[in-house]
């Protein structure tokens, strides 16, 4: 009896396992086609977005939600560490999922993503919609054009600039800062003499952690790869002053923004983003202290862009809310908001926009608008880049060589 | 049934191990046989001909149909923008000529999606119709008129290259390249370093600590359930206490090592190569010191009190009894202990990540970081799958150090 049970027991055991190892997850059904005269429920749409420090995001979500019947879009915020959202959104992209249906992205990330297949190609949709790839902002575009398709439209578009405190610096100071036409030398020296003065603590900061930020300001340095090594040695200068902070290598867009508007920096570099935080009146640095400026060799072309999963679950309504937050709508909102440089070309002259956001008004920003360069633009931009934070990181932190800093970086960018 | 029975008899041990045995292929020897077969192959998830693991020529329809489509959407384009009507005829011409082309493309590979394997027959077809096609637009573009999208086009008509997808297995190429990959080797001395100074240390204090466990006192349960709160925190929240503790501008042990003089400045301390790999090691023993002690306890209580009175008796002190009972009846557990942590310690990731990410400068980059970024940031599967294989190889030659260690030990025993 006891053996005829324990066979017994045995047996269930066996089926039981061969059961569970037949059991893979099911997918999740498609949502039930809601039912004609019945009060629809509306479908989601996914946006992988990061963090909004404006609240340009949440009115643009709220704007659509209200508007459309069908659908409702909900934000996923992921890590503002940008590397790691990277990681984060090619992991899912990499196992087709359909986890998310509108993704944002930086600009650098399109054409891997591109080549990857992992984007819908957009075309047909911008001419469907009655738009031309030349209405949006010819930078953020062309960054999202791989092998003659679209497969991205502007989110924001971006750029790094110079922000200098207007009542700390000597108008002459200023003029020559705002004409566009000063070195970096001119602008250490103004930061080693205006250091201290006003209540700050530093004369400038600006992105240099081990991070995508480093490149950028890599790329501002070397004058766009030109001019590596005497670059690297005025980085390595501003990092060994005394008027940048001791730990500006662990500097990024956080600790810039929250040492330049809390009043400890005379000068910062950043994006524009800054100006919409200053403008909300929360800090102590108000807008009107602030003046901008081209910096010296350019600044680098960012932003970010917005494309759709190819494996979308929801295609349909991620073209709808990719339509309205690219569009004239949803920029409208993010300019006048957060702040954005808009991406829709024909806000840049409507007075709404321009009314909330100083910047486009101002000269001297404008002369940065125009002085912008680009990141290397190559297939496996995430492995060139990383050996030019590697390779700049060690050296400005003194683990490393000029020489083998130049060496490495210039055979990875050829 | 008496024959069942008496088979049971015989074969019970086996029937049992059976469920441990699917377990063991399922979650254990499968990930690894993948793994080693991804080792074998260019295989990159960023690059639409390396996105799979691949022995023989493949066709990508989905491309090829997308492609053919915007051809022709690109060129009903340009028939809008040309001036001449005969250019316009001409398009019509080229279209209808790359449309026959596209039908006898579908012909091969009826009611297929996806990818499809082909043989070297349908290969040459599908590069001279590729062929054609180029050679077609580009017999077009020679007209004077008013393109506007003749570089797009031909870009496009260039991805019917691409559908074709050439083998991408290397065989052992790829570890050809780790073994000689700078990166790999200073990643694995950073690793190595890591490893046994930690160890060495976390062996040191954990011996200490146990006999101090071991030591029949007031409050000994106390002490036993504090000393393990360490090794009981996530390592990655530990390892945001300690980048707090760490933190140049706001940490307190980085600014009493820069009083006492061990770091010039305390921004310095996690922004040079050695005080970072320095923090991160004592960091580690902090956390791992408490497992080591535990399981040196457990060696400690089994060593019998009768031992340690009869040598009472003969006279020896409390050093003499350490060195010549404790230590070598402890010398398995110590060796068991160590082979666990040396195991653990070289896979070092989470405390690492957090800590530093690598930096500065790469220079303290583990191993298993360095994999985790080729495979996940760079998504370079094949390489990392080597990467990852030459480090199990590592540790498969550690383990078998202590191992044949053990065993020696455990004969003359």
């Amino acid at each position: 009896m006891k053996r005829i049970l324990s066979i017994c027991l045995i047996m269930v055991l066996i089926l039981s396992l061969i059961a569970l190892a037949g059991c893979t997850p099911k997918a999740p059904a498609g949502e039930p086609a809601p039912a004609a005269n019945e009060p629809v429920a509306k479908t989601k749409v996914k946006f992988a977005v990061q963090a909004d420090s404006t609240k340009a995001l949440e009115s643009i979500v709220k704007a659509f939600n209200e508007k459309s019947e069908l659908y409702e879009v909900e934000a996923i915020i992921l890590t503002n560490d940008s590397g790691n959202m990277h990681d984060q959104i090619v992991n899912s992209l990499s196992s087709k999922s359909g986890e998310y249906d509108v993704i944002s992205m930086d600009v650098v990330w399109a054409g891997e993503f591109a080549a990857a297949g992992y984007l819908e190609p957009l075309d047909t949709f911008i001419k469907d919609a009655g738009w031309k790839p030349t209405d949006f902002n010819a930078g953020s575009v062309s960054s999202g054009k791989y092998k003659g398709k679209h497969y991205a439209l502007p989110y924001f578009s971006d750029l790094g600039f110079l922000y200098y405190r207007k009542d700390i610096v000597s108008e002459e100071d200023a003029k020559k800062l705002a004409s566009g036409e000063y070195t970096y030398d001119d602008l250490f020296a103004m930061a080693e003499k205006y250091s201290g003065q006003g209540g700050t603590k530093y004369g400038y900061v600006y992105q240099s952690s081990q991070y995508e930020g480093l490149t950028c300001n890599v790329n501002e340095f070397t004058a766009n790869w030109t001019d590596l090594e005497n670059g690297l040695k005025m980085m390595k200068k501003f990092t060994d002053s005394k008027a940048t902070p001791d730990n500006i290598l662990v500097y990024t867009e956080g600790e810039t923004h929250n040492a330049f508007l809390n009043g400890e920096s005379v000068f910062a570099r950043n994006w524009p983003y800054m100006n919409g935080m200053a403008a909300s009146g929360d800090y102590t640095v108000k807008v009107d202290q602030i003046g901008y400026a081209a910096l010296p060799n350019g600044g680098t072309v960012g932003g970010w862009i917005l494309g759709v999963n190819v494996n979308a679950q929801n295609m349909e309504g991620a073209k709808e809310f990719l339509a309205f937050i690219a569009g004239p709508e949803g920029q409208t909102i993010n300019a006048t908001v957060g702040s954005y440089l808009p991406g829709f070309n024909a806000l840049m002259n409507e007075p709404k926009v321009l009314q909330a956001n100083a910047l486009l008004t101002d000269e001297a920003f404008q002369k940065a608008l125009q002085s912008t360069i680009a990141r290397p633009v190559v297939a496996n931009y995430s492995e060139v880049s990383d050996v030019i934070q590697l390779r700049a990181h060690e050296y400005l932190s003194g683990n490393g060589k000029l020489e083998d800093a130049v060496k490495n970086i210039g055979e990875k960018l050829q | 049934m008496r024959k069942m029975n008496a088979w049971l008899d015989h074969h019970l041990g086996y029937v049992l191990v059976i469920p441990a045995l699917i377990f063991i292929i399922l979650f254990s020897l499968w990930p690894v046989a993948q793994s080693t077969r991804f080792s074998f192959f260019d295989f990159q998830l960023n690059d639409q001909q390396k996105s799979g693991l691949y022995f023989t020529e493949q066709y990508n329809l989905k491309l090829m149909h997308e492609t053919f489509d915007y051809i022709d959407y690109y060129l009903e384009i340009e028939k809008d923008t040309v001036k001449q009507s005969s250019t316009q005829e001409r398009i019509q011409d080229t279209q209808q000529e790359i449309l026959e082309i596209y039908e006898s493309i579908q012909a091969m590979f009826p009611g297929q999606t996806g990818i499809v394997s082909i043989n070297d027959q349908e290969h040459e077809f599908l590069v001279k119709a590729s062929d054609q096609v180029l050679a077609g637009l580009e017999a077009l573009y020679r007209i004077e008129d008013d393109f506007n999208l003749q570089e797009d086009i031909m870009m496009v008509a260039s991805e019917l290259e691409t559908s074709i997808i050439q083998p991408n297995y290397v065989g052992l190429k790829n570890f050809q390249s780790v073994l000689r990959d700078p990166r790999v080797w200073q990643t694995i001395r950073v690793t190595l370093f890591f490893t046994s100074i930690s160890v060495g240390m976390e062996l040191v204090f954990g011996l200490i600590l146990a006999l101090i466990m071991n030591k029949a006192m007031i409050g000994r349960g106390l002490i036993r359930t504090f000393s393990l709160i360490p090794w009981a925190i996530p390592t990655s929240v530990a390892a945001l206490m300690w980048a707090y503790l760490y933190n140049g501008s706001s940490g307190i042990v980085a600014l009493i090592l820069a009083r006492v003089g061990i770091v010039e400045q305390a921004t310095d301390l996690m922004l040079t190569s050695s005080s970072a790999l320095w923090s991160i090691i004592f960091a580690d023993v902090w956390k791992t010191t408490p497992y080591f002690a535990l399981l040196l306890l457990a060696g400690l209580q089994v060593i019998p009190d009768s031992l340690y009175e009869s040598a009472m008796l003969d006279g020896a002190n409390k050093w003499k009894q350490f060195l010549h009972i404790t230590l070598p009846l402890l010398k398995p557990s110590i060796l068991v202990a160590l082979l666990f942590r040396t195991l653990d310690a070289f896979r070092i990731f989470d405390l690492i990540w957090v800590l530093t990410g690598g930096g500065p400068g790469g220079t303290t980059e583990s191993i298993s970081i360095y994999g985790y970024k080729v495979m996940f940031a760079q998504t370079r599967f094949g390489y990392g799958a080597a990467i990852i294989l030459v480090m199990a190889l590592c540790v498969g030659v550690i383990s078998y150090l202590y191992i044949k260690f053990l065993d020696i030990q455990l004969i003359s025993d």
